[in-house]
């Protein structure tokens, strides 16, 4: 008996090999201990979207993490190339379908800056007010589903009643709850519905009282706030070599918002302020969110307030299509409805960057236009690749149990980021 | 409007419920003693508390959580399964169809064991965790002894000596189920789970133990019914949480009863919180862990994953009763016992005096469950290594501190007045500290990511905040 032990634990065994204590005496029992590889994923109830996280334990630490993506790839960027310019924009509701709007207005945007086209003041309000309504529902799910997936799960639904409220404004303004496709090249395609301001004031009411009842759950809540708390740290540099954006860097203490930073549409005119964090944390980044919820709401209400009277696209039928009018009464505007539908818009030849502060950071569009009609190149800088790179380094070496928070907190969307 | 006045029928209903079976819990046992053997009564207790009550309250308890879940988070809760009879079509009668079909889904589901698992554990799994849970119930007193039909008749199945260590010993058993669950279902997920509840049980077991030597030393005993206590009548004197510290004089007695919370504050917060985390439900539900592990019982199905499920509704009645047994007077009345029980109607008929005090005992039960139901969904989850912590860095030197405090004051004043005055401190300070907390929260909850930074980590200093606020403030 003694022997085989022996020899056993001479034996070569990759399982054990460099864990074993040297050789002791046959009192002393060699327990084996190797590492566990479990999947959380692609189908696991953290995991928002469908990614794989391939993590190696060690009793409930961490060894190593794995991200893998790829189960939500669509071939975005290829799909977009067969398409005319404007017909790429729902392909852009199904990057980061939390905020859809944003996506929609960060291409639009884009594709101007391409053109160098001025958009009219109106449109650029109404886009404020969308990105911003669907800041909220981005961040409402996040914080919701933050606390959900630690066990509270009352926060979660108000949250969705929030979302709910917001995503019914929103129906009503772009006809869509999700995949809005909101937003034509020089402006947007439909004016506010009538009477749509005092809804939202409404809706914004409610939610700022949700707000309330959420930040009473979580915010001084001593478990919340132990699970957050000093889990998923990064420092800032660290966060800027990955390059993150938006609220999780923020949260590390860097002041940096592209609304601020390079101010686009009319954000320059509005009176908010840059939630920034210190620590880097978890916990930080949800109060970063929760804060810019705040100033979301705050936006809203003096974009409503302050929003001029004009034309809501620019009137130009090389880009804008003529007004129905005109398309069945002049042979000039059939002409130029049949050019854009058939051709699309004649983006001149050409490459931009531009960027947008999407919910969860830099959306950036890197388009490259050989003046055919449709793009020759779209890329999608997506905020939530940088992010969900960065997470073995977060959280190699700490317990399972923060891998929640922390791949809550940081809010990465599938969608985006498998394109 | 409506809305409440159903909740008030709803209580009115649930109270009036539990008069009617502790009746006829006291009739049958009368009859059994009188027509049976002697002893038959606790033949019948068994049926009747461990079977008809907790057995129901936990499958009521199912409804109960998912309607109250809902109040709480502002949404109508159950009211989809109907029953297709003329005039019941359009009702929801209160979600109770959800019940019958929550059995019918969980009897006619497939029983399904992995091929990889060890068939004879991961059938001992279910029934370990069930069992010992069931049992718990046997030395809680339910009701006072009174005399039914010309016989003695004790609303309790058993009374042994060492009444409160069967608890514990009971209690800890049923870690062995979810455990056993976890490894022999051969599943990675299952097994942490498993190793989670291990560790759970570790960290808060000994704390559970220390948190009752206060209360043993105060009333002398381990067996429940004693420490519930005996009125004083005829001159007698008043034992167990039946005396009272302070009284006025006069027929109808009123004063300060020695009910355990009094005594034992500290006691009571960490025997609730250590026994919570042995329900295994949130804020200490991290071997179910949804959302990280999905559970030691990921692999069961059917019935199986069903007797795990009713095992956990069945802990919650069977804390809140021994709850009620060890520090909220088990079924005294807080004053006016022993008007109630020198009247002539309550000597005359003792199956009504029962059936009164009975109800006193199963109301304040379905209160703790509500308290329960109240913090199991308004908190998330500990981290395992932080339970731990609470149970052997906070709950444990917390109980130490208590035993010896609790020793001294007990031996310098048997009256136990002493003891009452500094727990009354305990609980004004534990007040005192929730509240403060909820000023300052008050103050820097306007600021942004920066103010909310002033938060420390020394305020675990008075045990259990959170809970103390949770239970404190009802």
């Amino acid at each position: 008996m003694a022997d085989s032990h022996t020899f056993d634990a001479k034996g070569h065994n990759p399982d054990t090999d460099g864990s074993l204590p040297p050789e002791g005496s046959e009192l002393e029992a060699h327990l084996q201990s190797k590492h566990m590889v479990i999947n959380m994923g692609p189908s696991h109830p953290a995991t928002h979207g469908t990614v794989r996280l391939k993590v190696e334990l060690d009793g409930e630490t961490i060894v190593k993490i794995d991200p893998e993506i790829g189960f939500l790839h669509r071939g975005f960027q290829k799909s977009c190339e067969n398409v005319t310019w404007t017909q790429c924009l729902p392909y852009t509701d199904r990057l980061n379908y939390l905020s859809a709007m944003m996506n929609n207005f960060g291409f639009l945007n884009a594709v101007e800056k391409l053109i160098g086209l001025e958009i009219p003041e109106r449109a650029q309000y109404i886009r404020v007010i969308g990105s911003e309504l669907h800041r909220l529902t981005d961040h409402l799910t996040c914080v919701g589903a933050t606390g959900l997936e630690m066990g509270g799960f009352a926060p979660f639904l108000y949250g969705m009643e929030a979302r709910e409220l917001i995503q019914d404004r929103v129906t009503e303004l772009t006809g869509a709850r999700l995949t809005t496709s909101f937003g034509r090249v020089g402006g947007i395609n439909r004016d506010l519905p009538e009477g749509w301001a005092d809804k939202v004031h409404k809706t914004l009411t409610r939610t700022e009282e949700l707000l309330v009842e959420m930040d009473g759950l979580l915010t001084r809540n001593r478990i919340f706030v132990d699970r957050t708390k000093n889990t998923g740290v990064i420092s800032a540099e660290d966060a800027i070599d990955y390059g993150w954006t938006g609220p999780a860097l923020r949260a590390c203490g860097i002041d940096h918002d592209l609304r601020k930073a390079h101010p686009y549409w009319v954000y320059e005119r509005f009176n908010f302020s840059v939630a920034v964090g210190e620590h880097g944390d978890n916990y930080d980044r949800y109060l970063v969110r929760m804060e810019e919820m705040r100033q979301s709401i705050s936006i809203i209400r003096q974009a409503l307030e302050t929003i001029p009277a004009g034309p809501i696209i620019v009137d130009d039928w090389r880009i804008a299509l003529p007004p129905k009018p005109e398309v069945y009464g002049t042979i000039e505007g059939v002409m130029a409805h049949f050019k854009l539908v058939m051709e699309g818009i004649q983006v001149p030849p050409g490459e931009c960057y531009d960027a947008t502060e999407a919910s969860n950071g830099e959306l950036g569009w890197y388009l490259v236009s050989d003046g055919r009609g449709r793009p020759y190149k779209v890329h999608v800088r997506a905020p939530g690749f940088p992010v969900l790179a960065a997470v073995p380094h977060i959280i190699e070496g700490k317990m399972l149990a923060d891998l929640i928070p922390t791949f809550d907190t940081i809010n990465m969307i599938g969608g985006e980021v498998e394109q | 409007m409506k809305r409440v006045l159903t909740v008030l029928f709803a209580t009115g209903f649930i109270v009036a419920t539990l008069a009617g079976v502790s009746a006829a819990a006291y009739v049958v046992a009368g009859l059994a003693e009188k027509h049976l053997f002697p002893g038959a009564s606790r033949l019948s207790n068994i049926i009747f508390l461990m079977l008809v009550f907790v057995m129901i309250i936990a499958t009521l308890l199912t409804l109960a959580e998912r309607k109250w879940s809902a109040l709480m988070q502002d949404r109508v809760g159950p009211n989809r399964a109907r029953i297709d009879l003329p005039g019941l079509r359009n009702r929801s009668l209160a979600g109770i169809p959800h019940i019958l079909t929550d059995v019918l889904k969980m009897l006619t589901k497939e029983d399904f064991i992995p091929g990889t698992a060890n068939r004879f554990l991961f059938k001992l799994g279910p029934i370990l965790a069930f069992a010992p849970v069931f049992a718990l119930f046997a030395v809680v007193p339910a009701g006072p002894s009174v005399t039914v039909f010309g016989h003695r008749v004790d609303m309790v199945v058993a009374t042994p000596d060492f009444g409160v260590l069967y608890l514990l010993a009971i209690a800890s058993l049923a870690v062995y189920g979810t455990a056993l669950a976890g490894w022999s279902s051969n599943n990675k997920f299952a097994l942490l789970g498993g190793v989670r509840a291990s560790s759970q049980m570790i960290s808060y077991e000994v704390a559970l133990g220390l948190s009752l030597i206060g209360l043993f030393m105060a009333f002398s005993s381990l067996q429940l019914p004693a420490i519930v206590g005996e009125l004083g009548l005829a001159g007698a004197q008043a034992s167990g949480q039946a005396q009272y510290l302070w009284r006025t004089e006069g027929a109808f007695d009123f004063g300060v009863p020695a009910w355990g919370f009094l005594l034992q504050p500290i006691g009571f917060i960490g025997f609730f919180a250590a026994s919570f985390a042995e329900t295994k439900r949130a804020p200490f539900d991290v071997p179910e862990g949804e959302s990280e592990i999905i559970g030691y019982f990921v692999e069961y199905s059917g019935m199986k994953f069903g007797m795990f499920m009713i095992s956990e509704f069945v802990e919650v009645v069977v804390l809140a009763g021994v709850t009620t047994a060890l520090f909220f007077g088990g079924h005294h009345l807080p004053f006016g016992g022993e008007w109630l029980a020198s009247q002539p109607l309550m000597q005359e008929h003792g199956w009504l005096y029962g059936t009164l005090l009975g109800t006193v005992f199963w109301v304040k039960v379905v209160f703790l469950i509500w308290v329960q139901l109240v913090i199991r969904w308004t908190f998330p989850r500990f981290r395992y290594d932080q339970i731990q912590t609470l149970g052997w860095k906070i709950l444990l030197p917390l109980a130490l501190v208590n035993v010896f405090v609790s020793g001294a004051l007990v031996l310098w004043d048997p009256s136990l007045r002493a003891l009452a005055v500094v727990g009354m401190l305990e609980i004004g300070v534990l007040v005192v500290l929730t509240m403060t907390k909820k000023a300052e929260a008050a103050e820097g909850g306007a600021h942004g990511a920066h103010g909310a930074h002033g938060h420390d980590h020394g305020h675990d200093a008075h045990g259990l905040p959170s809970h103390a606020s949770a239970t404190s403030s009802h």
